[in-house]
C-alpha cells in the first residue's frame, strides 16, 4: 500500500492551503453532525415536529375559546318604585319601574346570563344578598349586580342612577371581562329607555388585531413564539458537545477543537432555520396576523433562537458530564423564564432584578415579536442588537472554554 | 509469500527518538530520565505495573502533554511534539488505538461510517478511505455483513478490530496502542495479538503498545520494562531472558507447606553465588541459578538435607512473565537495601 497523498501535504504549505484543508474538514464535520442528528430521532422530533404541533394545539384551543361565554349573574334589587307617605302610610307616588327595564337589558345582552333575580324589597327576600353570595361561593354565578333603593326614583326624577357590581375577584384575570359584560347591559339599558348617560367612553383601538383574526390565538402567539423558539433551541444544544465521547479520539487526528465546535454551530443554525420556517408557516396558516414583514418576523425569531443555540452550546462546553449540563440548563432556564416578563412585568421588579432581566435573552423576545406582529416594526432595534451581543459573547466564551478543556482518550 | 513484506533488519530508520525524558506534574516527577529509540517496522511493548508511567510516555509522544510539563529531547517521525506547530503533522503521521472502544467510536454508526468520519479528519477522500478500510477489514477478518450495521451490535473483539483499522486508516508510520488486550477475554487476547502481528507484517507499520498483559511479549520485537517512571530494560525478549542465570533455565518445585521461611532456607544454597527464587503458587516456587545443570542435583540434595518435603519437580525455560517478575523483584530489593542504608546512616548522624 502506497503512502496516502492527501495526508502528506495537507499540513504543510501556505496559509491558504491550510485554510482550504481546514474548511474541507469543517464541511466533513458538518456532515458528521447531520449523521449524528439523524440517528437521534428524538432530537429531530423535538426540533422540527414539536413546535408546529404546539402551535396547532394553541390554534385549536383558541378557536373553541373564542366563542364568547356569557358571564353568569344574579341581580339583587332593593329598588322600590312606590313612595310611601310616612305619616299616613298611603302610597302617594308611583315611579316608573326601571329595575324591570334594566332586567330586560341584562336578558338582552349576549355577554350576560341571568341566573336569578331577587326582589329584596319584598319581605320574604330579606336574605337575598346572603343567598346570592353563597351562589357565588359555589361557583354558580360570577357576578352579583345590586340595584339600590332609590334606583327608579332617581331615574324618574332625572338624576343619574347607580348600579353596584360585585364580581368574583378570586379569578383576577377575568374581572375586566365581567366589567365589560355589565357595561354592555348598561349600554343596552340606556339606549332602549332613552336615558341621558353621564358619560360615554368611546374606544378606538390602536395596534389591535383586526376583527377577522382570532384575538386570543394572536395574543398567545406573541408570548409562545419567542418562548418556544428560544427554549427549544436551548434544550436541543445543551448536550451536543458533552455527549460526544469520541471527540477525545478525534483530537488525536489533525482536526482542531475549533473546527469541531464550529461545525456544530453551523449544523444547529441550519436546524434552527428549518425550525423557525416550519413554526412560522404553521402559525401563519392558522391565522397569525403579521402587521409587519414576514421576513422581519423570520429574522427576529431566528435571532432569538440563535441566542438559545449559543447559550445551549455554552452550557454544553462548560459541562463535564451530561448530568451537569442538564442541571445547568434547568437552573438557567428557570431563571430566564421567571425574569422574562411573562409572569411579572419587568418594570414592576426591584431594580437589581430588572438589570438581570434585561441582560437575559428571553426578555428581549416578546418586544421584538410584538413589535413585528402588531406594530409592523422591523426586527432591527435595540433588542435585536442586544441578542446579537449576548450570542457573540457566548460563542467566544464557548470557543475559549473548549480550547482550555482537557480531553483524554 | 507476499513480496511487499518489509524486513526490519535492513537499514534501520529511527522513527521515535527519546533522550532523557522527564515528566512532572507540579512538584511530582512522574518520568525519570527515560531514553530509547524505536526503529521503523518494529513492534515495541512497554510493560509495567499500574502507575508506572506507560500512558504518560505515550501521551508525550502523541502531543497530549504540554511542553511545560516535560523536558528532554523527543522526536516522533523527526518532529518535536513539544512544539505546537508540529502537532498536526505528527498526528497525521501516527495512529492511536485507545483502550476503551465505547468512549472512542460512534456506537450508533456503522463501522464504515466511523471510518469515514475519522478519515475525513486526515483530509482523506471518502472513496480512498473506504477502499483502505475494506482492505484492513478483510485482513482483520471483520465479517462483511457487519460493515453496514451499527457498531453497537458487534462483539467486543470485532469492535477492537474496527478500532485498530481506524487507527491505521491513514497509513500512519507509527501505531500507538493503549492496552490492546485489556478487557478482551482470554481466548480472544491471542487473536488480537496475532492480528497486530499480521498488520505489522503486511503494512510494515511500527507499533508501540503499552500493556500489563505479559502475553503481549509474544509478538513484540523489543520490550521495555518500566517501574516508577524509570526505564529498567529495553531489549528483545530473547536477550532479556538470556541475561538470566543459565540463560533462563528454571527449576520448578512443589513443596509441602511452603512458606517464606522455607524459601529463605533455599536461598542459603551455598554452591552458587547467583541464585534467584520466585514463588509462583501456593506450594510452588521456581529457582534460577548459574551453572544450572551442574547444580540442580546438588540443590535437590540440599533441600532434602534441610528437611523440605518435595512433592514434584519440573524444568523449563523462563518466559517473559517470569523475567518481568524477577526484574521487578530485583528492583524492589535494591530499593529496600538503599532505604535501609539511608536509615542506618541517618541513625549514625544522630
Ligand atoms: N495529569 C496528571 N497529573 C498528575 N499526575 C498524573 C497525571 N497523569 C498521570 N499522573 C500520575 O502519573 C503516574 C503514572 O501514570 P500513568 O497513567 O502513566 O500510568 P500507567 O503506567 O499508564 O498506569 P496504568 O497501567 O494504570 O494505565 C500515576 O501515579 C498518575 O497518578
Ligand atoms: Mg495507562
Amino acid at each position: 500500500m502506497a503512502k496516502s497523498k492527501t495526508s502528506d501535504n495537507w499540513s504543510s504549505g501556505t496559509f491558504f492551503n491550510r485554510l482550504r484543508y481546514s474548511l474541507w474538514r469543517i464541511v466533513r464535520q458538518v456532515k458528521k453532525e447531520f449523521q449524528l442528528l439523524k440517528i437521534d430521532k428524538m432530537n429531530l422530533v423535538i426540533a422540527l415536529l414539536m413546535p408546529p404541533g404546539i402551535i396547532m394545539l394553541f390554534a385549536f384551543m383558541s378557536t373553541s375559546a373564542s366563542v364568547t361565554i356569557p358571564v353568569k349573574v344574579s341581580v339583587v334589587s332593593y329598588d322600590s318604585n312606590t313612595f310611601v307617605n310616612q305619616n299616613n302610610y298611603s302610597i302617594t307616588t308611583k315611579w316608573d319601574n326601571y329595575t324591570e327595564m334594566y332586567l330586560d337589558a341584562v336578558k338582552e345582552s349576549e355577554l350576560l346570563e341571568l341566573i336569578e333575580f331577587y326582589d329584596a324589597s319584598e319581605d320574604e327576600n330579606e336574605y337575598a344578598m346572603e343567598t346570592a353570595r353563597n351562589e357565588m361561593r359555589d361557583g354558580n354565578i360570577e357576578c352579583i349586580i345590586v340595584i339600590p333603593v332609590e334606583f327608579s326614583e332617581l331615574l324618574t326624577t332625572g338624576y343619574p342612577g347607580i348600579i353596584e357590581l360585585i364580581p368574583d375577584a378570586s379569578d383576577a384575570a377575568s374581572i375586566q371581562d365581567k366589567l365589560n359584560a355589565v357595561q354592555d347591559s348598561i349600554k343596552i339599558f340606556v339606549e332602549e329607555n332613552d336615558l341621558d348617560p353621564e358619560y360615554v367612553l368611546q374606544e378606538y383601538e390602536e395596534f389591535s388585531v383586526p376583527s377577522k383574526y382570532n384575538f386570543r390565538y394572536n395574543y398567545n402567539m406573541t408570548v409562545l413564539l419567542p418562548f418556544m423558539t428560544f427554549g427549544i433551541s436551548f434544550v436541543l444544544t445543551i448536550l451536543v458537545v458533552v455527549q460526544e465521547k469520541p471527540i477525545a479520539r478525534l483530537l488525536l487526528t489533525p482536526v482542531q477543537k475549533a473546527e469541531i465546535l464550529l461545525s456544530k454551530y453551523i449544523v444547529y443554525s441550519i436546524v434552527l432555520a428549518l425550525q423557525v420556517f416550519l413554526v412560522l408557516t404553521v402559525a401563519i396558516a392558522n391565522g397569525l396576523y403579521v402587521a409587519g414583514n414576514v421576513i422581519d418576523l423570520f429574522l427576529g425569531l431566528y435571532m432569538l433562537g440563535f441566542a438559545g443555540v449559543s447559550l445551549g452550546m455554552f452550557v454544553s462546553t462548560v459541562s463535564n458530564t451530561k448530568t451537569e449540563a442538564n442541571q445547568l440548563f434547568f437552573a438557567l432556564f428557570i431563571v430566564i423564564i421567571l425574569l422574562s416578563g411573562m409572569f411579572v412585568p419587568i418594570d414592576a421588579m426591584p431594580d437589581y432584578l430588572q438589570n438581570i432581566a434585561y441582560i437575559l435573552p428571553l426578555s428581549h423576545g416578546a418586544p421584538i415579536i410584538k413589535g413585528i406582529l402588531s406594530k409592523g416594526k422591523s426586527f432591527i432595534g435595540f433588542d435585536f442588537f442586544w441578542l446579537l451581543g449576548i450570542s457573540s459573547v457566548l460563542i467566544i466564551l464557548s470557543f475559549l472554554v473548549i480550547n482550555r478543556k482537557r480531553y483524554e482518550v | 509469500m507476499r513480496c511487499n513484506l518489509i524486513s526490519t533488519t535492513d537499514v534501520k530508520e529511527i522513527v521515535v527518538n527519546v533522550e532523557n525524558l522527564e515528566v512532572s506534574f507540579g512538584e511530582k516527577k512522574i518520568i525519570h530520565k527515560v531514553s530509547f529509540n524505536v526503529n521503523r517496522g518494529e513492534i515495541i511493548g512497554f510493560f509495567g505495573i499500574s502507575g508506572a508511567g506507560k500512558t504518560t510516555i505515550i501521551r508525550v509522544l502523541t502531543c497530549q502533554i504540554s511542553q511545560k510539563n516535560w523536558t528532554g529531547y523527543v522526536k516522533v517521525t523527526n518532529l518535536n511534539p513539544g512544539s505546537k506547530k508540529n502537532h498536526a503533522k505528527i498526528l497525521s503521521n501516527i495512529g492511536y488505538v485507545p483502550q476503551l472502544e465505547e468512549l472512542n467510536l460512534y456506537y450508533d454508526l456503522t463501522p464504515l461510517k466511523n471510518v469515514e468520519i475519522f478519515a475525513s479528519c486526515y483530509n482523506m477522500k471518502k472513496k480512498e478511505a473506504l477502499a483502505i478500510a475494506k482492505e484492513l477489514f478483510s485482513i482483520l477478518d471483520i465479517p462483511e455483513d457487519t460493515w453496514n450495521k451499527p457498531l453497537k451490535k458487534m462483539s467486543g473483539g470485532e469492535k477492537k478490530r474496527v478500532s485498530m483499522a481506524i487507527g491505521l486508516i491513514h497509513k500512519p508510520d507509527i501505531l500507538f496502542l493503549d492496552e490492546p488486550t485489556t478487557g478482551v477475554d482470554a481466548a480472544k487476547r491471542y487473536d488480537v495479538l496475532s492480528y497486530l502481528k499480521k498488520l505489522n507484517r503486511r503494512l510494515g507499520t511500527t507499533m508501540f503498545l503499552i500493556t500489563h498483559d505479559m502475553e503481549a511479549a509474544l509478538i513484540v520485537d523489543r520490550a521495555a520494562i518500566l517501574r516508577d517512571g524509570k526505564l529498567l530494560e529495553f531489549d528483545s525478549n530473547s536477550n532479556l531472558i538470556t541475561s538470566l542465570p543459565s540463560k533462563g533455565l528454571v527449576a520448578r518445585f512443589s513443596i509441602e507447606n511452603l512458606n517464606e521461611e522455607k524459601i529463605n532456607i533455599i536461598k542459603q544454597f551455598p554452591n552458587v553465588s547467583n541464585i534467584k527464587t520466585i514463588r509462583v503458587g501456593n506450594e510452588t516456587f521456581e529457582v534460577l541459578m548459574d551453572d544450572f545443570e551442574k547444580n540442580l542435583s546438588k540443590l535437590i540434595q540440599f533441600m532434602m538435607e534441610k528437611g523440605l518435603k518435595l512433592n514434584a519437580m519440573s524444568r523449563d525455560v523462563a518466559a517473559f512473565r517470569r523475567y518481568f517478575q524477577l526484574r521487578i523483584q530485583e528492583e524492589e530489593e535494591k530499593e529496600r537495601r538503599i532505604r535501609m542504608q539511608q536509615e542506618t546512616s541517618e541513625e549514625v548522624q544522630f
